[in-house]
């Protein structure tokens, strides 16, 4: 600690100086013990996820892809307000946007998540963590919170970008918030079930390796794999079969909790005939559920036990 | 009853990988000062280490450091440096950034966490380089960082494992140079985990020499050598004679290469070797007292272990 150990006072202000002793100094001030420890490992990870304090690179891939997806909300707030209400139903609603850019979310959590875990293992980084007053469940919550707050936030940005277009298209935008606020808490709730669900995954792979790209392969091939086959084979089954088919989606799990908060099957799977009715809601709420702690268990489980 | 100023209590501990044993119901205390903790690669050392930290369970018996046990109360480790054998740097930041953070996940305020990481890394030399990154930096500089992430929090207790471990002759003076102004200036009591008997004797103040698990000798560093204390006697010519009127006189020689070595000597030992000297008209090329280094010790205890076992 820098501090001033000696002062001469008496002396005019011209002529006074200070002595000060740099180097190793010992420390009596606060320690802030496991609270801050956890709190430095998040900020430590939302930095790391949007590559700030890092090269050009670490920035490109996130901010890339939070760029895609206001930039597709931005182009539908154009539209929306360019053409005005009666184009509306034309447009990618609040209750469409996530089912319609799952991909990108997804892809977005494939490539960036598994920095957060992987390197730290690959470098034994995690070593110098665990012998802080932090354990192996601080850690891993620490990141997992940093990657779902920083998900969050990436799939809440064109939700409101769109609302904010939608209120400007309409020729009364308070009266158009009036009689759609209630997306505003939909589209919120919405995104954490997006996300908590997205990180999970993504970080439970990201815990099996130390390789960032195996992870994001891995994640993407997963995702790319059982999309058609589960789709296709769920529209030809119909009925709570079909059903059970389409939840063995990846990428579908999300999306039915999204259309029991908006009270609607949203467009995408309409569309693909989907069925999405033969099973009571809260067998997917459960399913989805399942899906959140399980991983969750497995992933907690991994990090407690870890020890150099 | 350790006493007040211990620091480290290891009570029967025991420490099993399956079929092997690392650690065979040990006991020891460690108070303040340097404690250098001696063995063989697979002696123990470095599973001793991770017990005290908290970061392995223990088969059987205690480990307290500070009092506490690092595995149930982890607020006690925020007191606590480490610096791993093995590499464990992030490549991609700079040494002021990690020393920060590092700072901040040892439970210090942030504003606090920086001023200490730039402190640090002047009393660890790296000052003028802190905003490489890190993966940019030779193999002594990471070592400093290591030790550096060790103390950025100002521990009460610092593990060194094999600090000098990958450094050339000057770089492994100059880390041992810093361990030691660690403790002599800052206080700070350290264990040194090290195979290099050198490293051990020039550095610390007390001494643990682990084999197979097991501590076959423990004390002060200079009591170690001053027990085995020796007087080298070299002459130009009959030998032989003088070795026989010294054991006339009731005095154990051993013949050493081109001289004489007595063990063990007390002060009449002098006034023999001046008799023995006349008696054999022996011409004194040399005669020094001479003190066994650690070295020594350790391979004679290390034969021992090994004929135990062999028998």
């Amino acid at each position: 600690m820098t501090t001033a150990v000696t002062e001469r006072t008496g002396a005019p202000a011209a002529h006074r100086g200070t002595v000060f002793d740099i180097g190793y100094q010992r420390y009596d001030g606060t320690r802030e013990g496991r609270g801050r420890a956890w709190l430095a490992v998040f900020k430590n990870g939302v930095r790391t996820s949007l590559g700030l304090g890092r090269g050009a690179w670490a920035k490109t891939i996130p901010w890339f892809f939070i760029g895609v997806l206001a930039a597709i909300a931005l182009v539908i707030a154009m539209l929306a307000g360019r053409f005005g209400p009666e184009a509306y139903d034309e447009l990618v609603s609040h209750a469409d946007y996530y089912p319609f850019f799952t991909t990108i979310i997804f892809v977005f959590a494939a490539v960036v998540a598994p920095e957060l875990l992987c390197r730290d293992r690959r470098e034994n980084v995690i070593h110098l963590y665990l012998v802080r007053p932090l354990t192996g469940s601080d850690y891993v919550t620490a990141r997992w919170t940093a990657f779902f707050a920083v998900l969050s936030a990436a799939v809440w940005l064109p939700q409101f970008i769109l609302l904010f277009g939608f209120s400007m298209g309409h020729p009364e935008p308070v009266t158009y918030l009036r009689e759609n606020w209630l997306d505003i808490p939909r589209f919120l709730l919405s995104g954490l079930v997006f996300a908590a669900y997205i990180t999970m995954l993504a970080l439970l792979t990201a815990s099996f390796t130390t390789r960032r790209a195996y992870a994001s392969v891995f994640l993407v091939g997963l995702f790319a794999i059982t999309t058609p086959f589960t789709f296709a084979l769920a529209a030809e089954l119909e009925g709570a079969a079909g059903q059970w088919v389409s939840m063995f989606n990846l990428t579908q799990i999300p999306v039915n909790v999204n259309d029991l908060i908006f009270g609607e099957v949203n467009a995408m799977t309409a569309e693909m005939e989907i069925p999405t009715d033969a099973l009571p809601s809260w067998v997917t709420v459960a399913w989805y559920l399942g899906w959140v702690l399980v991983p969750g268990g497995v992933l907690w489980l991994r990090y407690r036990r870890l020890s150099p | 009853m350790p006493a007040a100023d211990t620091l480290i209590v290891a009570e029967n501990l025991t420490m099993r990988y399956r079929n092997v044993v690392a650690l065979d119901g040990v006991s020891f205390a460690i108070a303040e000062g340097i404690t250098g903790i001696l063995g063989e690669n697979g002696a123990g050392k470095s599973t001793a280490i991770k017990i005290f930290l908290g970061l392995l369970p223990p088969t059987s018996g205690t480990a307290t450091v500070l009092g506490e046990d690092a595995s149930t109360n982890v607020r006690v480790r925020a007191r606590l440096g480490y610096m791993p054998e093995h590499d464990c740097l992030p490549t991609h930041i700079s040494a002021a950034e990690f020393l920060t953070h590092m700072a901040e996940v040892s439970g210090l305020p942030p504003s606090a966490a920086r001023t200490r990481a730039a402190d640090t890394l002047r009393h660890t030399g790296l000052f003028e380089e802190r905003y490489r990154p890190i993966g940019a930096y030779s193999t002594g500089m990471k070592q400093r960082v290591k030790l550096a992430q060790a103390l950025v929090h100002d521990p009460a207790f610092v593990f060194l494992d094999e600090p000098t471990a990958g450094l050339d002759p000057v770089g492994r003076e100059e880390m041992l140079d810093l361990v030691r102004k660690t403790h002599r200036e800052f206080g700070i009591s350290i264990l040194l985990s090290s195979h290099l008997m050198a490293d051990v004797e020039r550095t610390c103040d007390r001494i643990l020499v682990l084999q197979s698990g097991r501590i076959v000798e423990s004390g002060e560093v200079e009591q170690f050598t001053r027990d085995t204390e020796t007087v080298f006697i070299e002459v130009d010519a009959n030998r032989d004679r003088l070795v026989a009127a010294l054991e006339g006189r009731g005095v154990r020689v051993t013949v050493d290469g081109a001289g004489l070595t007595i063990e063990g000597p007390d002060e009449s030992v002098y006034d023999h070797v001046r008799d023995a000297l006349v008696e054999a008209e022996a011409p004194l090329r040399r005669l020094a007292p001479r003190r066994r280094a650690l070295t020594e010790l350790f391979q004679r205890e290390a034969g021992a272990a090994r004929a135990e076992v062999s028998a």
